[in-house]
């Protein structure tokens, strides 16, 4: 440690000899006061000019660069600590401008207001973030509520997609053993119409036979009247039974003719059905997904979705 | 440490806002540098003051859990502020604003303290004032010097939480009061 600075001096009262020797102290003051200004040129703030003499010269030399070093030596300890204040976000801590002068006072004054800017500008990016945080957390629930309520729904047309192909498998069914019973009808009523014909031929041959008997009564005269007559009444019973069998063959006509449009009918509408359970399927297969294709359902996008948007809502919150 | 002790006047002293009271102290707390402002103040001579303790000037209404504060925070290598009033040799006092800081040398270690004092606002030294009797009268109630820093600090600590405010946060609230 130099004999200067810091450690306490005992202060020498002006005497009558402090003129005898005072260029020797002068010499000594200046030298003293050289050796503080070098220390706090190179940065040194601790070093002070101690006494120097009792003469009123001395006290205020010595008072006067103490003083220009105790106001260099604040303002580098606001400066320093005002700003590492200041990077710690600790803006209340200000720049004490009392007890500085001049440039010094002016200099601490525009660090002031950089601070004050400083902290505008941190204020600004904490509101920025605390919005894009209310943002995401909106938009967090808000997508949360909507895959919840597709998932929901996916779910519900998955059911009724389902139902509706159920549905229609069955009517399909019960359309085609509609049909089946429709057939049947027609194939019935051609034994109807081979069983008409049959008795047509044996209507014909008996009233050929009945004629046969007419013309044999006539040859036998009065003798052969009453074979007459039944002979006639046999003819009479072909004729009607010629007749009924015209009726019956109209009628399975009829029947065949309304079979032929039910089965028309029939046909249409299981072929209907099928169209409608083709659109079934292709409901289900968008709602629940394929099973063996890369085509993701209704309730796996909303699923992505979610765990896209939570992503993307965490990112916004660590950054 | 002097034997007789000052007694306090209830004279008080001011000093000018362009003016700095400054003081530097070994890492010990002893004074090693007082500028002309601190030695008339305080009416003291410098050989008076050089070489003493820090507490020289102590005035009896500063509570213990200040000063408390002001070394746990300085030991902590952080700057410490406080409105501070201190007792003169004569028995007047002066309220002061104090920021304190360690000083460093070239290795980063502490070689001393260093006191720089402002004038502080009428508003900041009534609320301080305040503030310090509250203190001073909760550690009144202890007998042991332990115990009487410990009720302060507690008792302080209460004031800041029903504040919602850090001790820095209080004194530059009281800061800003007076600045406007």
């Amino acid at each position: 440690m130099r004999g200067i600075g810091v450690r306490p001096h005992r202060a020498r009262r002006a005497t009558g000899d402090s003129q005898t020797d005072e260029p020797l102290a002068r010499d000594q003051a200046v030298r003293l006061v050289i050796e503080v200004c070098e220390r706090a040129a190179t940065g040194d703030m601790e070093a002070r000019v101690p006494v120097l003499g009792g003469s009123e010269q001395a006290v205020r030399f010595r008072s006067a660069v103490n003083g220009l070093l105790d106001h260099v030596d604040a303002f580098v300890r606001e400066a320093g600590a005002a700003s590492a204040a200041a990077a710690e976000g600790r803006f209340h801590r200000r720049f004490l401008t009392q007890g500085l002068a001049g440039t010094f006072r002016a200099a601490a004054e525009q660090i002031t207001h950089s601070n004050q800017v400083m902290s505008r500008t941190a204020a600004q990016f904490a509101e920025a973030a605390r919005q894009r945080q209310a943002l995401a957390d909106d938009l967090e629930s808000a997508v949360l509520t909507v895959s919840e309520q597709v998932a929901t729904a996916a779910t519900e047309m998955g059911r009724s997609a389902n139902g509706l192909a159920d549905f229609a498998r069955v009517a399909v069914t019960d359309a085609e053993r509609g049909l089946g019973t429709v057939s049947s009808l027609r194939s019935s009523s051609d034994e109807i119409r081979h069983a008409v014909d049959l008795i047509n031929q044996v209507a014909a041959q008996t009233r050929l036979l009945a004629l046969n008997a007419t013309i044999e009564a006539a040859r036998a005269g009065s003798a052969g009247r009453g074979f007459g007559v039944v002979a006639n009444e046999v003819k009479n019973l072909a004729n009607e039974t010629s007749a009924s069998s015209e009726q019956i063959m109209n009628q399975v006509n009829t029947v065949q003719q309304s079979a032929a449009d039910a089965i028309g009918v029939l046909e249409a509408v299981t072929n209907r059905i099928r169209e409608m359970s083709g659109l079934v399927e292709g409901i289900a297969l968008a709602v629940d997904g394929g099973r063996h294709t890369d085509n993701a359902g209704l309730s796996q996008l909303a699923e992505v979705l979610r765990a896209e948007v939570s992503r993307f809502v965490t990112t916004i919150r660590e950054s | 440490m002097k034997n007789t002790r000052v007694r306090p006047t209830g004279r008080e002293r001011t000093f000018s806002e362009d003016e700095l009271i400054v003081t530097k102290t070994d890492p010990r707390g002893s004074i090693t540098y007082a500028n002309d402002v601190f030695l008339r103040m305080s009416a003291l001579h410098e050989e008076d003051a050089l070489g003493q303790p820090h507490n020289l000037i102590r005035h009896p209404d500063m509570p213990r859990a200040v000063f408390k504060l002001l070394w746990d925070t300085l030991k902590d290598r952080r700057e410490m502020f406080a409105y501070v009033v201190n007792l003169a040799a004569d028995g007047a006092h002066y309220w002061v604003f104090a920021h304190v800081t360690p000083s460093y040398d070239d290795t980063g270690r502490v070689v001393g303290y260093h006191s720089n004092r402002r004038v502080p606002s009428r508003s900041a030294v009534t609320a301080a004032d305040d503030l310090y009797r509250v203190l001073r009268a909760a550690e009144s109630r202890h007998d042991r010097p332990q115990d009487a820093v410990a009720a302060g600090h507690a008792a302080l600590q209460q004031i800041l939480a029903e504040r919602n405010r850090t001790y820095d946060e209080l004194v530059w609230d009281l800061s800003a009061g007076g600045a406007r």
